[in-house]
């Protein structure tokens, strides 16, 4: 039994962790990796080494400093290049997520149905 | 020369697939294989030899390859563009059923020839109909090619230089072998699917044998899957600078989906072996299987997604399409005509055992196939619904399948002692608790030093406790001979997964990268230690001049150097110098180079070792199953 106890306390332990050593990622971190550079295939800023990459992230980095907001920004980079510049399209366009997770779950629900046997 | 013997032995291979298909005695099927696969390797070597002789009065040649190409990437243009990893394509195709032929074949019955032979009458028909790497140029462009004929005896033009291969793809030697590991990998699932078709249009008393037939044919395309998206990711990391190993591109997503449909079948497949259950899902893996490798061929080809892989279209996507369509049918057709077969299929009666947990494998593989699916083409659609074009990035991929995966992960805890019966938690946390507690301690201890979040938290914990119970299993029971060796392959391969999975979720979430600016002769200090730049040197090739840029720190030194290709108008092309621990990489690339003054982007990469052991120890999973004859 000493052992449970053990294993209770160790994922006790486990689990505070992210609250005392917390990943903080810089704001201009999380959107240099949010927005695409359009002339590198699919690559964002934050990936690419292209000097358009890195002019845009210069641009990005001065918008942060003089700290507009979240939807400042968007609509900054968005009214310029389109929404196809934003590779996280998930917090605008939430039937992004609610799709696939609708398909997903239709198919779990079919395929377990089929299987299961009523008892 | 080489043009007129290309084009006739293309439609010699063609005709011969056709009598192939016609034919009804049996001791012709083995010579017009064999005839069949000697004229594929006739014609790669025929235009292999056209590129070291630099036939440039042959289309293909002009545009992909240059009399300054060296002598490597020469050999490798053969699969550098479309038409000639069409060519590819076939010469495996003919082999997988020369292999076929010999190993699976349904003896009773030649349906299954048939089938193959259709399919690659369908890729044959191609380079003879639409598009030949023999095409003869009949018309000039400026470097190049501009217009090609298909019929042979045209007056021919010759340009006098080629256009040269992608620099990317001259880059490094892995040039030579990521892509036709690949293609063996995609080309073999032909196989399985040839089995399953054949096997159940053919309807025999005892029809479980397809089941057999398709999971051995599964293994070899699976392993050599791994083994090409493996290198894939290694190149991109390791040689061109890139940052990354692994970027949700399109063309990597379709390469990755069927490689988990691969997996989840080599899962199942076992199930229904032992407990003839999932009869009708196995058939629908192996046909998702075949037509996934297609689907991704038309991705990659089509031009209808942008990618860094992505090359030159023509009306390649529309035949593919046909081609997907065509097959679907067939495949449709013969499984409505088993309904009664398949609804022999057993229910699930032990949901934590060993069946119920092979079902969750495939719930969640499949589930994460299926996302990676949706969000592959999920640009096209919004496009063509909404008129708006949008792109699904990192974020989509981490929200969605990042959770299905940490659960495979956790699922594969279970994996090294399942029953037909229900497992007994309370048992299995007996006998486990030694090593469940030293895991978690371990994991604790390890996070210490790191950034943490939940996801890092569950990961690492599961990790470890997958790699503690799979080695703690492996010294107590490899050697007992009473065990079947395909589980050891199994056991290897979820070790491997364990040791994969901790370093890439290192990677995912400590790495963090900055710039710097910077002088010759001086030095800079990141993540505590300090780096020497020296002065570049140039160094001129015929087909490229390349500025390197040795960097030192604590006598090791290392080179940064930008490619910058002749013909070709793309960007120069960094390769990376990285500063390797078994922890973490210091992985530097050079941005920008202005006299003696350079901009460098310095990564923290962590994991990268780790995960590169991971995926070797994945990938040697197989060595179990060859002993497997000796017993």
């Amino acid at each position: 039994m000493k052992n449970r106890y053990l294993t209770l306390l160790l994922l006790v332990l486990l689990f505070t962790l992210p609250s005392l050593f917390p990943d903080n990622e810089s704001r201009y971190e999380q959107w240099s990796k949010s927005l695409l550079c359009p002339v590198c295939q699919g690559e964002t800023i934050y990936d690419s080494p292209s000097e358009y990459a890195d002019d845009m992230g210069a641009i990005l980095l001065e918008q942060i400093n003089k700290g507009l907001t979240d939807d400042q920004i968007y609509t900054f980079w968005v009214s310029r290049y389109g929404e196809r510049i934003i590779t996280n399209p998930i917090n605008r366009n939430l039937e992004i997520l609610f799709i696939p997770l609708t398909l997903v779950f239709g198919f779990v629900l079919l395929f377990v149905r089929k299987l299961y046997v009523k008892k | 020369m080489i043009y007129n013997t290309g084009i006739i032995f293309s439609w010699i291979s063609f005709v011969l697939l056709v009598i192939l298909f016609f034919n009804k005695k049996e001791i012709y099927t083995e010579i017009l294989v064999r005839l069949n696969l000697f004229v594929q390797v006739f014609l790669f070597c025929l235009l292999e030899i056209g590129l070291f002789l630099n036939d440039f009065s042959i289309s293909y040649i002009a545009n992909y390859s240059a009399e300054s190409t060296p002598p490597l990437y020469k050999f490798a243009s053969l699969w550098g563009s479309l038409d000639g990893s069409i060519l590819l394509w076939n010469l495996c195709l003919s082999f997988f059923m020369y292999l076929y032929l010999k190993s699976y074949k349904d003896l009773s019955s030649d349906i299954d020839i048939k089938i193959f032979s259709l399919i690659m009458i369908f890729f044959v028909g191609y380079t003879v109909f639409s598009s030949s790497p023999f095409a003869g140029c009949i018309e000039l462009a400026a470097v190049g090619c501009n217009n090609a004929s298909l019929l042979p005896f045209q007056e021919l033009v010759t340009s006098n230089i080629g256009r040269g291969p992608n620099p990317l793809l001259q880059n490094h030697p892995l040039m030579a072998i990521h892509p036709p590991m690949l293609y063996i990998g995609y080309v073999g699932m032909t196989m399985p699917f040839v089995a399953a078709t054949s096997r159940l249009y053919s309807k025999k008393q005892n029809a479980n044998d397809w089941i057999e037939v398709a999971e051995k044919t599964t293994y070899i395309p699976w392993l050599f899957l791994t083994i090409g998206i493996t290198l894939g990711a290694a190149w991109s990391y390791e040689v061109l600078g890139w940052g990354g190993y692994w970027a949700w591109d399109p063309v990597e997503n379709v390469s990755f989906i069927p490689w988990l449909l691969a997996t989840a079948f080599l899962h199942s497949a076992k199930i229904q072996k032992s407990q003839n259950t999932l009869l009708n899902w196995n058939y629908i893996l192996v046909g998702l299987m075949f037509l996934s490798t297609i689907f991704g061929t038309f991705v990659t080809r089509s031009g209808v997604l942008i990618s860094v892989h992505a090359f030159s279209n023509g009306n390649i996507g529309t035949y593919l399409l046909f081609g997907m369509i065509l097959f679907g049918i067939i495949f449709i057709v013969i499984g409505s005509k088993n309904v009664e077969y398949f609804s022999n299929s057993k229910k699930i009666d032990n949901w934590f055992g060993k069946a119920g947990f092979f079902v969750y494998n495939n719930i969640f593989l499949f589930s994460s196939a299926l996302v990676i699916f949706i969000g592959t083409i999920f640009p096209l659609i919004y496009e063509t619904l909404y008129d708006r074009q949008i792109t699904i990035g990192r974020s989509y991929y981490d929200i969605l399948v990042g959770p299905l995966l940490v659960i495979l992960l956790g699922l594969m805890i279970f994996s090294n002692k399942l029953t037909i019966k229900n497992l007994n938690i309370n048992k299995w946390f007996k006998e486990n608790m030694i090593l469940i507690n030293s895991s978690l301690a371990i994991s604790i201890l390890t996070l210490l030093t790191f950034d943490n979040s939940y996801i890092l938290v569950v990961t690492v914990a599961a990790s470890f406790m997958l790699i503690l119970i799979t080695v703690d299993n492996l010294f107590k029971n490899f050697r007992k001979s009473k065990i079947n060796k395909t589980y050891w392959t199994g056991q290897i391969a979820h070790l491997g997964i364990a040791i994969f999975a901790f370093g890439i979720i290192l990677n995912v979430s400590q790495s963090y990268s900055t710039e710097k600016e910077i002088n010759s002769f001086e030095e800079f200090t990141f993540n505590n230690q300090t780096y020497f730049v020296y002065d570049s040197i140039e160094e001129s090739f015929p087909e490229k001049n390349v500025i390197k840029l040795p960097i030192s720190n604590q006598n090791t030194t290392k080179f940064t150097s930008l490619n910058i290709f002749n013909n070709s108008s793309q960007q120069a092309i960094s390769s990376p110098a990285v500063f390797r621990t078994f922890k973490n990489d210091v992985y530097i690339t050079v941005k920008f180079i202005d006299e003696n003054s350079y901009k460098l982007i310095v990564r923290n990469n962590y994991g990268i070792f780790i995960m590169w052991i991971g995926l070797f120890v994945s990938s040697i999973s197989f060595v179990p199953r060859l002993s497997k004859n000796e017993k």
